[in-house]
Parts: C-alpha cells; structure tokens; sequence
C-alpha cells in the first residue's frame, strides 16, 4: 500500500499548477511498470533494456520494451490506464512512450507495431487525452478515438 | 548475380511492404470510437463498426474505407482475438457526504471484487478514491484518500495482498458528474475498484 497518487483535474490542475509547486501533486515513482503480460503462448520474448526475457503471464512492462511473439507466440498485456493489448503470431511492438501523470495532464501512449497483428483497447490516456494515443506503423500513423481497432502489418 | 539478387529482393519487398490494415470493431462496452490512419499523402478516417482502410505504402493515400464482415476479420485476427486478456472490471462504493465509513451496502460489491480477482489471479488492482465538491479542495483530496484506504482494507481483510494494490485518490477532481464548487453529489462520492 506503498503507492499512493493524488491525481487531479485537466482544467483546474491547469489553473492550479500555475499557483502551486509540482511537488505537491508528485506520482509515486516507486513502481515504473506500466502494463502487465495477462496472457502467453510461446513463443514470445520481452526485449528490455537490451535483455531478451520470455513472456511469462506476470511479467511487467516497461517503457521502451519491445515485445516479440515468433510463428505460434500471442501475448496479451493490460495497461496501467486499462488499455489492453494483444499480440498475434510473428509480431514485433515496442512502447515508446507511456506517461500517465492525469494530476499534470502528463499523458501520453505512443507504440509502435513494426509487423504482425495487433487488437488495441485504449484506456483512461485515451478518455483524458484521446489525441495522446497513437500508433505507428512502417507506413502510417493511427490515432485512436477511445475506442477498439485491429492492426495488421505485413 | 547481383541483378538476380535485386530481382528476388524486390520480389519480397512487393509482398513484404504490403503496408498496414486497420479494422475499428466495437469495444467491450460496445462502443465505436474513432481511428484515423495517416499516411504522408493523406488520411482516412474510421468511425463505424468493421469499417477498414489499408495503408500500402507511406507516400500514398490510405486506400478508401470498406466494411469488413466477421469472417474477415478472423481470418486475419482469429489468434490475437483468441489470445485477447479479460477487459479491466470496474467496482463502486458509494460513501455517505463527509466520511470515509464503508456503507452497508459494500458488503456485496467487496464480495463481487473478491471474486473477480480470485477468477483472473489478479495482482493488478487500483483503488481510486473520489469525492464530491463540498468542502473544500485539500480537504476533499484528504477524504478521498480515507475512502480508497477504508476499501483497501477491507479487501486487505477479505484476503487479497497490499501488494497487488495500487491506492490512488482523485480528490474533487475526476467526477462521475460534473457540478458547480460546493455542490454536494452522491454519485461523485465513490472509490472506483480496475480490476485487471
């Protein structure tokens, strides 16, 4: 219970944060992860910082983690705003970037999916701050609406 | 030799660059949101269930919406569909004006979030506490914080780990209902149990 947030709202934190310092609103800097593996089958790696770990149900995820599922992989990962991903076979996905600080209207979560198929929910970033949640691909740029949407790159 | 090379690489790019598809289904609740996919040369935006575009290439437009049927989609999706994880399942106590006493009421909804983190083998729970907009701004944010710590506890007593608990608290400042400074709303003061 050592994770404790105050998170405020966007117009008046807006307002506020003009009056008063940040310190007064700080997140919990204590617990990094932003999403956690719900689902796996193999076979399905994490690369974090430059080390490839197996995608175990449990494994947490950080920012800037790639995600790789190879010929029979699928991995699901739940958010720490609620998105909740998956992964199909022969896919490559790398967050590269989540902030979600909704006291300082801090919110961001841009990913991309380099190959294979992905099925995205987005969460509260994109209830906040729906133009924060974007997606890359090779040849395009997807920005969600709160909403569901599947992705194929091939 | 290098020729043949460049013809066989050309010949993989030409399937291998076959660019990106995006299909918008509805969400869980059933909602269709919106997505638009941009490309350099253009943009073409989704807003109805199954609609889909493809993207070939990153200096052409985005090919013009069509509507995929079921069928379709599993096709392409069947194993991320299948290997999806259950969506997040939110819980609310609502608290009496001015207090952080677990209502009698709570009794069923603690049950209800007992079960759903015994089903999923979750260790991944937020407890948000909120308060409505009497009283003023510090004040409130302390109460909010008492709310989510009183369901904490309780769950903590139900049998679920600290350590799977993530306390945030809101304050006045993320209302179910929006209201006026000072405006008493029972539905805003709540702790809100993610389930994940």
């Amino acid at each position: 219970m050592e994770k404790r947030t105050f998170s405020g709202h966007r117009e008046w934190m807006t307002a506020l944060s003009l009056f008063l310092s940040a310190a007064a609103f700080a997140e919990p800097a204590s617990d990094p992860r932003i999403g956690t593996i719900k689902t796996s089958r193999p076979e399905a790696v994490v690369l974090h910082q430059g080390a490839e770990q197996p995608a175990q149900v449990g494994s947490r995820i950080y920012r800037g983690d790639t995600i790789v599922t190879r010929s029979d992989g699928a991995v699901g990962i739940s958010f720490m705003d609620g998105a909740v991903l998956s992964l199909g076979p022969d896919s490559r996905f790398t967050v590269d970037d989540f902030l979600f600080k909704p006291a300082n209207r801090e919110v961001s979560f841009l990913s991309t999916l380099a190959k294979g198929t992905a099925t995205f929910i987005s969460g509260a970033i994109g209830r906040i701050s729906p133009e924060s949640v974007k997606f890359k691909t090779p040849t395009a740029t997807l920005a969600l609406r709160g909403t569901k949407i599947l992705v194929e790159v091939k | 030799m290098q020729r043949i090379l460049m013809i066989a690489f050309c010949g993989l790019l030409v399937t291998g660059c076959s660019g990106t598809r995006v299909v918008l289904v509805p969400d869980p609740d059933g909602k269709v949101g919106q997505v638009s996919v941009a490309t350099q040369a253009g943009e073409a935006v989704l807003h109805k269930s199954g609609e889909t575009t493809r993207a070939s290439a990153s200096d052409s437009k985005p090919a013009n919406p069509e509507v995929w049927s079921q069928d379709q989609i599993q096709d392409v999706f069947a194993a991320a569909l299948a290997n999806e994880p259950l969506p997040p399942q939110r819980h609310r106590i609502h608290f009496a004006t001015g207090t952080a006493d677990l209502p009698a009421e709570a009794g069923p909804v603690l049950q209800a979030i007992k079960q759903a983190v015994e089903q999923r083998k979750s260790c991944d729970i937020s407890v948000i506490g909120h308060s409505d907009r009497a009283g003023d701004d510090a004040w409130n944010r302390d109460l909010s914080l008492k709310r989510a710590d009183a369901v904490a506890r309780a769950l903590k007593l139900a049998g679920i780990a600290d350590a799977c608990m993530d306390i945030r608290y809101y304050g006045e400042h993320d209302p179910v209902v929006p209201t006026a400074d000072g405006v008493s709303e029972p539905r805003n003061r709540r702790v809100e149990v993610e389930i994940r």
